[in-house]
């Protein structure tokens, strides 16, 4: 019998007990800075008082603030459960210390403690190059290899950012992602705080990934950060993240705003394991420019939050620009995983690929929604997208919306889906090799999801594989 | 809580007053139905452009205003096409022909044997009154105020339209031949088509929708069209749309059908007429063991805009649906296709299948797809498919190294790529089909 297929503990019955031991823990709360729930005008004027930030920022937020009121809620999605947010009921802004620490040992002991014992120091000094780590709405805690920092690259906390890199900051900020965007992508504008801010300079490889967690600690948190990266020609970068949060009766969101900028023949990966808690909303706008000869990719994983609603985005802007994205979703009970991608080619020569899966659970719902869109100028454009669902269980829901628009002859693209349960030849082979149902199935789940996993960084691939292992325990009904 | 705003879009302030004269046609049954369509459109807004069935087509299109309408006089005689389908019901190829001028003049030819058979092919208009216990409760169950704001606006204002019975155990052999001539410009025409087929019973149809305005300085014609078809257990049906309205025209239509236990149904929609037209084609497998096959063939040439929306809602377990639907578009013409597969929780060992291609046959032209998935058991098969291209360089370089001319190569290319379609054809009308994609690539 393979490792991989080992039963769980028996004592893990369900994945919700153990996301509250492992993830759901909350910390006491007392926090340096903690502002009224609600948000308006004088709420943006605090933030950016308190991050003393230059006047043409605080502008920004004020002219995000009003869009954001003038925007309506997407009328697409579920809009049942997006009706259900209010905006009034959430805290914009938690400062959990006054000074964000270079050394681990400044760090307060209920939130080192936190980060301990999601084991992200001991990611650091086992692979990473940079480790970020937000908790609330600033992130806490900040560090980089000296050798990297050596060679130029800048890697630090979005806040930290815009004040030492002032120049760089305004020049990209809000051009990937505008404000006008949507109604959270404008929220976020007004309220970001936290996130990370990446410069690589040309030619570099940064051949260790940079790391950044994300943690929600009290109830009603909205966390806005906002991340920027910028690969400069022919650069090399891979930037990951992570996101938990305990478990409350109530909703908190997380909408962050990703711009990633891969300037001429750069390379840039982006990864991310989100495994929110089963309260949040996870309502996130993330895209990616892509000039001439360079190649973003997307690798999304979507475990957590009550709603995901997240469709990472490649702009391909130069010619021979590529593009790639592999998501996947596991919807469990009461989740709503709406992911997908969207691909824009903008110029001739480019090409792109999607590969979505998604595994529905009890009644869980995973939802791709994605958009090829491929404009006039952009000849000998090549696209294809590919979409896997698996569903377990009578409840469970699967939909696929793709959607593509060619607006040009001289292209080619493909598009397939398909959705299936586990094959019962598959369990009946398994089973006849003395396999029982529950480890069969989980073989056949882990299979499914391979390609994904291969794609992560060892540590990750394993603890994923060992989520699924929760997810999938007591499956046989 | 957050209260969102909805924008007004223009045009959503249209409301059908409660004196239109359509609203007083019909028994008594009948009007009360239509006062409460109209209400129900009234008090609809406009569909959202957010919604993606509305994402690439403006509403504002389908939106009939009733001061622009005229009543058109039609020509004396018959047309050409008309003729044509006229020599056919001589030769025997057809069981009957339906000549609909704009819902106002509406002729029955050749229909003695089937009535013989007890099988019923009228007016709507008479229909309501002659047949009224079947109609009464077969009219609107499929195409009504739920399914939209112009599916409501048809309910109400349907100047009339066609009625097909076909008893239990009974067989039409050849196709029924229904032939609707729009009006020219500035005039509208809201037709219904109820078509009930009972168990075991076989009919074919072919639903054919011409005429329409064809010089945009003069004004658009309008059509609202409702499609509703009933197969009941056993029965198999065969259901032909074939779309050539002229070059101003247009059209807003919704079929909807649904089949019970054991039954087939074919769907062929034929889309090559109209500036812009909006066509949803729909079947609800609603008894074990159902089949719906749809095979569909559009072809745009010009500025011509479609929309097409094709439905298979999988209801009962165990049935089956595939649909294939073809698009080859040229000049500046544009085609949105979106398609859903729905897999409610109960209807467990379903299969579905679905395949969109588009082929461009030039710069300038723009095909969108959606084709959808919406699962709500683990029990199934399914699987779609789409693909956005060119013609095949290679196939073209191959076949004129033979000495074939570059534009018959084309249409070879163009004609194996609509087989799949047109072989589901009946024989008399694949011969125009044909003639007509030939027609359109001559000067490719």
């Amino acid at each position: 019998m393979s490792d991989s297929a080992k039963q769980p503990n028996s004592d893990l019955t369900n994945l919700n007990s153990d996301y509250a031991t492992k993830y759901g823990f909350r910390d006491p709360v007392d926090y340096f800075h903690k502002g009224a729930k609600g948000i308006n005008h004088e709420v943006v004027e605090m933030i950016s008082k308190l991050k003393k930030e230059p006047r043409w920022m605080t502008d920004r937020r004020h002219e995000a603030l009003d869009m954001f009121f003038s925007k309506p809620i997407p009328q697409w999605g579920n809009t049942a459960l997006l009706n259900e947010i209010d905006f009034q009921n959430i805290y914009y802004f938690v400062k959990p210390v006054e000074e964000m620490s270079k050394d681990w040992d400044d760090v307060p002991e209920y939130i080192k403690k936190t980060f301990d014992r999601l084991g992200i120091p001991e990611a650091e000094k086992k692979f990473l190059g940079g480790v970020s780590a937000q908790y609330e709405s600033e992130v806490v805690y900040h560090s980089m290899r000296d050798d990297l920092k050596k060679q130029g690259v800048i890697f630090l906390s979005m806040d930290s950012g815009l004040h030492e890199q002032e120049e760089i900051v305004r020049k990209y900020f809000g051009t990937v992602v505008p404000p006008t965007d949507n109604k959270f992508a404008a929220l976020n504008t007004a309220v970001w705080s936290g996130g990370s801010f990446i410069y690589v300079p040309p030619g570099l490889d940064v051949k260790i990934p940079l790391q950044a967690y994300f943690r929600i600690n009290i109830e009603n948190m909205g966390q806005f950060e906002r991340t920027l990266i910028i690969a400069d020609k022919g650069s090399r970068v891979h930037y990951i993240e992570g996101c938990t949060a305990p478990i409350y009766s109530t909703e908190s969101l997380h909408a962050a705003v990703v711009e990633v900028i891969a300037l001429e023949g750069a390379y840039i990966r982006y990864t991310t394991i989100q495994n929110w808690a089963r309260n949040i909303f996870n309502l996130v706008t993330k895209r990616a420019s892509a000039y001439r000869n360079a190649t973003v990719e997307w690798i999304d994983g979507n475990i957590g939050s009550r709603l995901s609603m997240k469709y990472p985005c490649i702009q391909l802007m130069g010619e021979g620009a590529k593009a790639e994205v592999l998501s996947v979703a596991f919807a469990g009970i009461d989740q709503h995983q709406d992911a997908g991608a969207k691909v824009i080619h903008a110029a001739p020569n480019t090409s792109s690929r999607i590969t979505s899966k998604s595994i529905s659970k009890d009644n869980g719902r995973a939802s791709y929604r994605g958009l090829v869109k491929i404009y006039k100028n952009a000849v000998n454009s090549k696209a294809s997208v590919e979409c896997d669902a698996l569903l377990i269980g009578e409840e469970a829901r699967s939909d696929t919306y793709p959607t593509m628009e060619i607006d040009n002859d001289q292209v080619k693209v493909e598009h397939e889906a398909r959705v299936s349960k586990v094959a019962e030849e598959q369990l009946f082979y398994l089973t006849s090799r003395g396999l029982t149902e529950d480890e069969a199935r989980l073989l056949i789940v882990n299979g499914f999801m391979e390609p994904f996993t291969k794609e992560l960084p060892m540590e990750y691939a394993v603890e994923l594989n060992r989520l699924i292992e929760l997810e999938m325990e007591g499956t046989v009904g | 809580m957050n209260k969102t705003s909805t924008k007004s879009t223009p045009g959503s302030e249209y409301l059908i007053d409660e004196f239109a004269p359509a609203l007083k046609r019909g028994p008594q049954w009948l009007r009360k139905r239509r006062r409460v369509l109209r209400q129900e459109f009234n008090s609809t807004p406009l569909p959202h452009r957010g919604l993606h069935t509305w994402r690439y087509t403006n509403p504002n299109k389908f939106l009939i205003k009733h001061d622009t309408v005229l009543d058109t006089a039609f020509g004396n005689g018959y047309n050409a096409v008309e003729k044509v389908e006229l020599t056919h019901l001589e030769q025997g190829h057809l069981s009957g022909l339906v000549t609909d001028h704009g819902g106002q003049e509406i002729k029955f030819h050749g229909l003695e044997e089937l009535s013989e058979k007890g099988i019923v092919v009228t007016t709507l208009s008479e229909a309501v009154s002659r047949h009224q216990e079947i109609v009464e409760r077969y009219l609107y169950q499929l195409v009504n105020g739920k399914t939209g704001k112009f599916e409501a606006m048809n309910g109400a204002l349907f100047n009339d339209g066609i009625f097909i019975h076909v008893p239990n155990g009974q067989t039409v052999e050849k196709p029924l031949h229904l032939l609707h001539e729009a009006g020219r410009e500035n005039s509208a025409h809201f037709h219904r088509v109820l078509i009930v087929v009972g168990k075991n019973a076989e009919l074919t149809v072919i639903d054919e929708y011409g005429g329409g305005a064809s010089d945009i300085d003069q004004g658009v014609s309008y059509t609202n069209s409702a499609v509703e078809i009933f197969g009941s257990e056993e029965s198999r049906v065969r259901y032909v749309l074939l779309q050539r309205q002229a070059a101003a025209a247009h059209l807003y239509l919704t079929h909807r059908a649904r089949i019970e236990r054991g039954a087939t149904m074919l769907t062929i929609p034929l889309s090559f007429g109209a500036s812009t037209s909006k066509q949803n084609f729909g079947v609800t497998l609603n008894g074990e063991g159902a089949e719906s096959k749809m095979y569909g063939l559009l072809f745009g040439s010009g500025h011509q805009h479609f929309d097409n929306h094709t439905l298979h809602h999988h209801v009962a377990g165990r049935t089956t649906s595939n649909i294939d639907f073809k698009v080859a578009l040229r000049d500046r013409a544009v085609s949105a296709y979106t398609g859903l597969i729905r897999i409610e929780k109960g209807a467990k060992a379903c299969e579905a299948y679905q395949e969109n291609r588009n082929l461009l046959l030039n710069k300038g032209v723009k095909a969108e797809t959606i084709p959808e998935l919406e699962i709500l058991n683990e029990d199934v098969k399914c699987s779609h498919g789409a693909t956005i291209g060119p013609i095949d360089p290679l196939s073209v370089f191959y076949l004129t190294s033979r000495g074939i001319p570059q534009n018959e190569a084309v249409q070879m290319i163009v004609s194996g790529f609509a087989e799949s379609t047109l072989k589901q054809i009946p024989e008399n009308l694949k011969e125009r089909i044909t003639d007509s994609v030939a027609q359109r690539l001559e000067d490719i």
